[in-house]
């Protein structure tokens, strides 16, 4: 009977749950990707200002008065719905006359994706993480903290309960053998010389403490994402459009640096793709700069170091000015547009010349994110060619940083314990076979994996020499 | 007589007090005294302790709050192919000084050349290289350079635009009446040719060709006896008998990389069991690297020389020359005499001789011996010399008729090279002659010209080099010119008006050169781009020459007349090439400045080598009462010098010797001022042949003392023994161990140290057993231990790898070109004189010299000593902060930014290879304090981006304050294994070669694993002739070097 109805509920329960199951909850991180992908271009990030399109921010609110259904068609396709003639669209088209580019490879998923995302930014807004340890560590390192105050707390009282105690006692005891003890008043007990000596104490340990630790930091990164010349995204490119990470950083596999791409391999793809999504021209146009590409003509300068710097303004900044104008079917250059195009070249040129490098042309000089001292050797090749090991164990999800950044501390407590925890990849690579020792181990059953450590990856010259 | 019979030195055989007492402290010049006394007068207090207290605070919330510096990362713009940053390409080139030459690779790092390597697909050399080929790549970043074409004003040079520099020149060209291009010899047949286009757009050109260190009467006997102007391709590796008179073949003569190769082969002992070696006398008064790896050694004088070879040449040829006063010598002449006849066709008579008739003769005795045509071999002729300063002379008496308008000096320097060029330089100084430097640097020929048209460095040029016939080595640039210069034969080009054109002209003509050289004449190739495609892939083309063996053809009894005559004199004097700097070619080289020399283990300067009197019983005497470091004047012919002195073992009773190169005036930093200069001390004979000795000469006696004497011999010595006053033997080292332990002494075991075994061939089986005895014995001391080794190591090394090194003491001639590989390669700093002199010297591996045998003409044994990676280490057991530890690989490890300086490692090593960073030798730091210039000048060695472009990428640059060593090339190793696990595969005794096993022209060094069944390394530790140095004291080094054995004839006595 019991046992009946404990099912009955469990069935109850699932059949509650089930739904849920099916239909997922609209996700933040797929409705960002969605609206980076297709809506940012002309609706405001902010979802709150206008920009080429309206603020995004209450579309669900004013279209509940028809179907869901509707939205999503006027989202994949409003001209659609404007030559049906539905209410809202030809209200729309009226308020804006503007074409909204149509979308039909959206799906339902995606936009209620996208809704939740828009709503989201508004109702919540993200939390700037500044750098700082990942989420599970805060997270054990939280309930760690919660735990010690707690201990501490309850120490502290019985220290408190026990000191009354002993005085109350001491008190008895005096009253006993007749005299009277004076209680002392608290600011005889404040500037007593045990409470002073405790207070110099607890603030030689504090300082120490935090001394110690900000030494330990010093040099240390975590989490450092300068602004770079080129506003270049990872999530754009490795995130969207799924770019493999040795693409573009192709020493990874071969030499101790995983290297920074050389011009003429944005080159490859964006003479092809000469407007970004979010930049637009401002900062695509950079990379023809470097690299001496005449987009206009779509052909590269000769010798381009030598062009004087006036010939090479005209050349970018009629490309931008063109672009402006084919984007916004315009014949000459308005205000706005006159302004783009300055704008954009004062920043092309302050983003790639500086004291030593005068000319716009030439090699892009990126801040350095990822710096290890003169005493380190690493090699890419060896964890990435030989170990396997994925870009994101050090570099974080690099396919969502909008900006780059150092995920991971560099510190050597960090590479030791990676290399304390991670296999060596034994199978099928004939150099690990003098290790005979292990392999009979392995095979006897007596070991159950070969820790890079075992190999001496925990001995000073595998990485200081 | 010594325990061993092998000593170090002077000071060695005679207890010379201070010296036990510095070889006790491993640490010279900072005694506990006045450490003491420093410390009296500093006394701290408690103010002082808040002060620092307060300091170090501040300063650390300063540094706390700083910003880390941005850092910047430049991608290229076109990335080359070839090119990944991080991964080093090799070229193949060539290292070309005048007629020296090596086949070689050069390694780049991201463009830039860092490292020489020897090229191995050359027979030539199989690989080798020397000191100066190592230390090429450095002259490349040397901040002297010519940065740019100049002319001369009126106060110095001023930097001119090449069209300006061309047109002044070529408009001196075109009037000129007589045209005068003075060059050491040209190994490149392209320059030849292009020498040959500038002659024929100026045929009233003649082309003057000398050689920095003469052999021009080699050239000449062998032009009259053979007919052949060249020098004759020596075969030292067929020969059983060698004897040479005064000729350094292993260290400096003609192509002493080749030789050594060849000569090595015959040294080493192939099977114990069985074993056979070469014979190799040499006839000398000062001791040279070849004359300390001979068997024996027969003194004669400088002067003696012509009449010791009519000797033999009597014994041999017959017929007699001048009268020769030396019966010892005679004695060991005639013995050599019936060895040469015992072996005719396969032994080999040189000379270094620069009189003709004596190279005459030396020619005749091969002949007569049957070596024509075996050593001494005419196909595939040695094109390394081809220069006589007899033609120097006739260029100075054309200018000072007034003949001569115009003179071209291609990267020469006969001003300072030449016996006769303050003759020269006087000539040149004359109205109205132009002369042009086709130069590298600043040099006291240059300095005199009216225009400067700087060339290239060989690695930034393309062109080849014929070091014998039919065998040509291609060169490469490996880098873009680092400053505005053009390589010699592009800049005749240019004034001849047939610039070839193109992006790359010299590339251009080079190709036609080859076009119509070697490629028409091959028929392997169809197209020429895949020839071309080939050779210089492979760096050297071997098409392999070829001439009927000639007639010899000589008046011998006419030369037996008119060989030199001994001159009676009391005292003689031998000027000499240094394997390190030759004759000042290489002085402004800091890497060679502090490459010590072989034999008398001295750098940063000549020192006179005087030799070393024995009293009878136990006391040396150096000449005229002078001891090491002494100053004395030394007055040859008009000229007076002040010289420190250096005594000698092997030197010559009645003879003292000093080195050529030094003395350089307004060259470059590190060249300027060292030493002194002795060119103008030789003579000229009648064919104006330059004889380097002199027999006017006058050694006074001490008249001060060397403020930096920086010889290296007393440095870093172990296992020394020493003789009490009282006659007793002791040990130096454990005389400071007495002192500790109250004067009982300590284990048995350090008394008789196992530091180097030598040996007799014949007496090799004997030799051996009590060898192993020994080591038995110290095997049997080393388990009487509570932690017997085998049991607490047990499984360590079982498994991956164990690295070890085998040194072959016989291959080994002492040349030094592993040191400077190893300078190269680990980016050890150069410390300069003062510091070399307080025993500051930071070179990894060192070679150790020692004597051994007769105590006035000795044998030599050279040690290469570098860590030896002790198993159970006593350096990694004193560290406080574990900087110093030992890896599973067998490796001892030094992590430099773990060492806090403690320097206990250091006291504690006994092989003594811990060098400490006294200074800021790399000006790593911020400090200016620290640093240290190596010769007076604004900035240290080091300081300056260009040279700094020389370091290793790979390898950390050690701060002030941390102990440093030997490390196995360990990031040579990390990048082998790398390759082998990259590649799926077994690590290859090829993936793992140090700097100095690839550097060594014998392979003296081996490398490896010792883990490897199959391995190299493997085989050579099964050697019965191995021993381990100091292995009584239980240390387990990794490095086994074997038994040094030599080929002596017994019974001529030294």
């Amino acid at each position: 009977m019991l046992n009946f109805r404990f099912s009955k509920h469990l069935f109850f329960l699932l059949a509650l749950s089930f739904p849920f199951v099916i239909s997922a909850e609209p996700s933040f991180d797929d409705g960002k990707k969605v609206f980076k992908n297709y809506c940012g271009t002309c609706h405001n990030k902010s979802m709150l200002a206008r920009s080429t399109g309206p603020a995004l921010y209450g579309a669900e609110e004013r279209w509940a008065d028809y179907p869901r259904e509707d939205l999503y068609k006027w989202i994949r396709n409003s001209q659609a719905l404007i030559a049906e003639g539905h209410p809202r669209a030809v209200e729309l088209w009226n308020e804006w006359n503007s074409v909204m580019n149509p979308f039909p490879q959206l799906t339902d998923d995606d936009i209620e994706n996208v809704l939740f995302y828009i709503r989201d930014v508004v109702e919540n807004p993200p939390v700037v993480v500044n750098g700082g340890p990942t989420t599970n560590e805060t997270e054990s390192k939280g309930l760690g903290d919660w735990v010690y105050w707690a201990l501490l707390f309850a120490l502290g009282f019985l220290v408190l309960i026990l000191g009354r105690i002993i005085s109350n006692l001491n008190k008895i005891a005096a009253a006993k053998e007749g005299s009277f003890a004076e209680s002392k008043t608290l600011t005889q007990l404040l500037t007593s010389k045990g409470a002073i000596m405790f207070l110099i104490f607890a603030g030689v340990i504090l300082g120490g403490y935090t001394t110690v630790n900000n030494s330990v930091n010093l040099g240390r990164q975590q989490g450092y994402a300068p602004e770079q010349p080129i506003k270049f995204s990872h999530e754009i490119h490795a995130g969207i459009h799924k770019i493999d990470c040795q693409y573009c950083h192709d020493g990874a596999r071969r030499s101790k640096h995983a290297v920074i791409p050389a011009t003429n391999t944005c080159m490859n793809c964006h003479r092809a793709i000469t407007s970004g999504t979010t930049h637009g021209t401002a900062e695509i146009t950079k990379i023809f700069a470097s690299a001496g590409f005449d987009p206009n003509t779509n052909k590269y300068i000769d010798n381009p170091e030598s062009v004087p710097m006036d010939t090479l303004a005209a050349i970018y900044k009629k490309w931008i000015g063109d672009q402006y104008l084919f984007k916004n079917e315009l014949e000459e250059l308005d205000n706005e547009g006159e302004n783009i195009v300055e704008t954009q070249w004062a920043d092309i040129v302050s983003s790639l010349t500086n004291d030593q490098k005068k000319s716009i042309v030439g090699p892009i000089e990126w801040e350095r994110i990822h710096n290890l001292p003169d005493h380190v050797y690493f090699n890419h090749s060896q964890h990435v060619a030989v170990g396997g090991v994925e870009c994101e164990s050090c570099h974080g999800k690099m396919e969502e940083m909008e900006v780059a950044e150092q995920y991971a501390p560099l510190s050597m407590g960090w590479c030791i314990n990676c290399h304390r925890e991670t296999d060596v990849q034994f199978d099928g690579n004939e150099y690990y076979e003098s290790y005979a020792k292990y392999h009979e181990e392995l095979k006897e059953g007596d070991r159950k994996s070969v820790k890079v450590s075992d190999i001496g990856g925990l001995e000073c010259q595998k990485c200081h020499y | 007589m010594k325990q061993n019979n092998i000593w170090i030195g002077e000071k060695d055989l005679t207890g010379d007090k201070e010296f036990i007492q510095e070889s006790q402290n491993e640490f010279n010049g900072l005694t506990i005294e006045k450490a003491e006394l420093a410390a009296e007068n500093h006394q701290s207090n408690r103010r002082d302790f808040l002060k620092f207290l307060g300091f170090g605070l501040s300063a650390a919330t300063v540094a706390a709050g700083c910003d880390i510096p941005v850092k910047r990362a430049l991608p290229y713009v076109v990335k080359p192919d070839s090119i990944v940053p991080g991964v080093a390409t090799y070229y193949a080139s060539s290292y070309v000084s005048g007629g020296d030459f090596c086949p070689i690779l050069v390694k780049t790092r991201e463009g830039r050349p860092i490292k020489i390597e020897g090229n191995s697909l050359a027979t030539m050399t199989g690989g080798g290289t020397s000191a100066r080929a190592q230390a090429s790549v450095l002259s490349l970043y040397d901040t002297n350079r010519y940065t740019g074409p100049m002319m001369a004003g009126e106060s110095g040079f001023d930097m001119a635009e090449w069209d300006a520099v061309d047109k002044a020149i070529t408009d001196k060209l075109k009037s000129a009446r007589n045209i005068r291009l003075v060059t050491n010899t040209i190994l490149s047949p392209t320059d030849r040719r292009a020498i040959e286009e500038f002659k024929a757009s100026y045929p009233n050109t003649k082309v003057v060709t000398y050689d920095p260190v003469s052999a021009g009467a080699l050239l000449k006997a062998n032009e009259l006896t053979f007919g052949q102007r060249v020098v004759p391709n020596y075969r030292f590796d067929r020969a059983k008998v060698i004897v040479s008179f005064d000729a350094d073949f292993l260290g400096t003569w003609i192509s002493p990389v080749e030789y050594t190769a060849q000569y090595s082969r015959n040294r080493v002992i192939k099977d114990a069991k069985n074993p056979s070696m070469s014979r190799h006398f040499q006839v000398e008064s000062r001791m040279s690297l070849t004359g300390s790896n001979a068997d024996n050694r027969i003194l004669v004088k400088p002067s003696e020389q012509g009449a010791a070879i009519a000797y033999l040449a009597g014994k041999i040829v017959g017929g007699s020359g001048p009268a020769f006063n030396n019966p010892e010598a005679k004695k060991a002449l005639d013995k050599v005499a019936s060895q040469l006849s015992a072996n005719r066709g396969s032994s080999l008579v040189v000379s270094a001789s620069n009189n003709i008739h004596e190279q005459i003769l030396v020619n005749a005795i091969n002949n007569a011996l049957g070596n024509i045509g075996t050593t001494v071999d005419f196909s595939n002729a040695s094109m390394q010399r081809q220069g006589s300063e007899s033609e120097l002379a006739s260029l100075a008496s054309e200018l000072n008729g007034g003949l001569v308008d115009v003179v071209i000096f291609n990267n020469c320097n006969p001003v300072y090279e030449y016996g006769g060029g303050a003759a020269l330089k006087e000539a040149l100084s004359k109205q109205g002659v132009f002369k042009i430097a086709l130069g590298y640097a600043p040099s006291e020929t240059n300095n005199l010209c009216n225009a400067v048209a700087p060339i290239n460095h060989t690695l930034e040029s393309w062109g080849d080099a014929e070091p014998k016939k039919g065998t040509i080595s291609m060169i490469q640039p490996t880098i873009r010119p680092l400053f505005n210069t053009r390589q010699m034969g592009l800049t005749l080009l240019n004034w001849a008006g047939k610039n070839p054109g193109g992006d790359q002209p010299y590339l251009n003509f080079l190709k036609g050169a080859w076009r119509s050289g070697a490629f028409a004449n091959q028929s392997q190739y169809v197209g020429f781009e895949g020839f071309w495609d080939k050779i210089l892939h492979d760096g050297i083309y071997e098409a392999g020459g070829g001439s009927a063996a000639p007639s010899f053809n000589a008046d011998v009894a006419s030369s037996m007349s008119r060989v030199s005559k001994p001159s009676g004199s009391e005292l003689e004097i031998s000027f000499f090439e240094q394997v390190s700097i030759g004759n000042g070619e290489h002085a402004n080289n800091p890497w060679l400045q502090e490459m010590p020399d072989p034999v008398t283990r001295t750098d940063w300067g000549n020192y006179l080598a005087v030799p070393v009197g024995f009293n009878g019983v136990n006391r040396f005497e150096g000449f005229n009462g002078l001891k090491d470091g002494d100053l004395v004047t030394l007055k040859v012919g008009e000229k007076e010098m002040t010289v420190p002195v250096i005594q000698q073992f092997g030197q010559m009773p009645g003879t003292v010797a000093l080195a050529l190169g030094y003395g350089r005036e307004n060259t470059g930093l590190s060249a300027n001022g060292i030493g002194v200069n002795v060119n103008d001390c030789v003579s000229l004979d009648d064919n104006g042949l330059t004889q380097y000795y002199n027999t006017n000469v006058e050694v006074s006696g001490k008249i001060g003392t060397e403020k930096h004497f920086s010889c290296v011999q007393y440095h870093h010595t172990y296992g020394v023994t020493a003789t009490k006053e009282d006659g007793t033997e002791f040990n130096a080292d454990e005389q400071a161990l007495a002192y500790a332990y109250g004067g009982s002494g300590y284990q048995g075991a350090l008394t008789d140290r196992s530091v180097v075994y030598n040996t007799n061939l014949k007496d090799l089986p004997e030799s051996l057993k009590v060898m192993n005895d020994k080591r038995e014995f110290a095997e049997h001391l080393n388990e009487a231990t509570l932690y017997p080794f085998d049991e607490y190591t047990e499984g360590k090394y079982s498994q991956g790898h164990h690295w070890g090194m085998h040194v072959d003491l016989n291959a080994c001639t002492g040349c030094g070109a592993c040191t400077v590989a190893c300078m190269a390669e680990n980016n050890i700093p150069v410390v300069g004189k003062r510091e070399v002199s307080r025993h500051h010297e930071m070179t990894w591996l060192r070679i150790d010299r020692y004597f051994y045998g007769d105590l006035t003409n000795p044998n030599t044994i050279y040690q290469p000593m570098m860590c030896q990676h002790c198993d159970n280490a006593p350096c990694e057991n004193v560290c406080p902060v574990n900087a110093t530890n030992h890896s599973s690989e067998g490796l001892n490890q030094m992590a430099y930014n773990r060492c806090v300086g403690t320097r206990y490692c250091a006291n504690n090593c006994p092989f003594k290879v811990r060098r400490f960073n006294w200074l800021d030798y790399n000006t790593a730091d911020i400090f200016p304090a620290n640093q240290v210039p190596i010769n007076g000048e604004e900035k240290p060695h080091g300081a300056d981006n260009l040279t700094r472009m020389v370091l290793n990428p790979d390898v950390t640059v050690r701060s002030r304050g941390v102990i440093e060593k030997c490390s196995f090339c360990v990031q040579r190793l990390q990048e082998g294994k790398l390759l082998a696990k990259k590649e799926g595969r077994k690590l290859d005794d090829m993936d793992v070669r140090t700097a100095c096993q690839t550097a060594c022209p014998t392979g003296a060094i081996t490398f490896g694993d010792r883990n490897n069944k199959g391995g190299e390394l493997y085989e050579k530790f099964k050697s019965p002739m191995n021993f381990i140095a100091l292995e009584e004291t239980n240390v387990r080094s990794s490095v086994m070097y074997t038994m040094k054995v030599n080929n002596r004839d017994e019974s001529i006595e030294a």
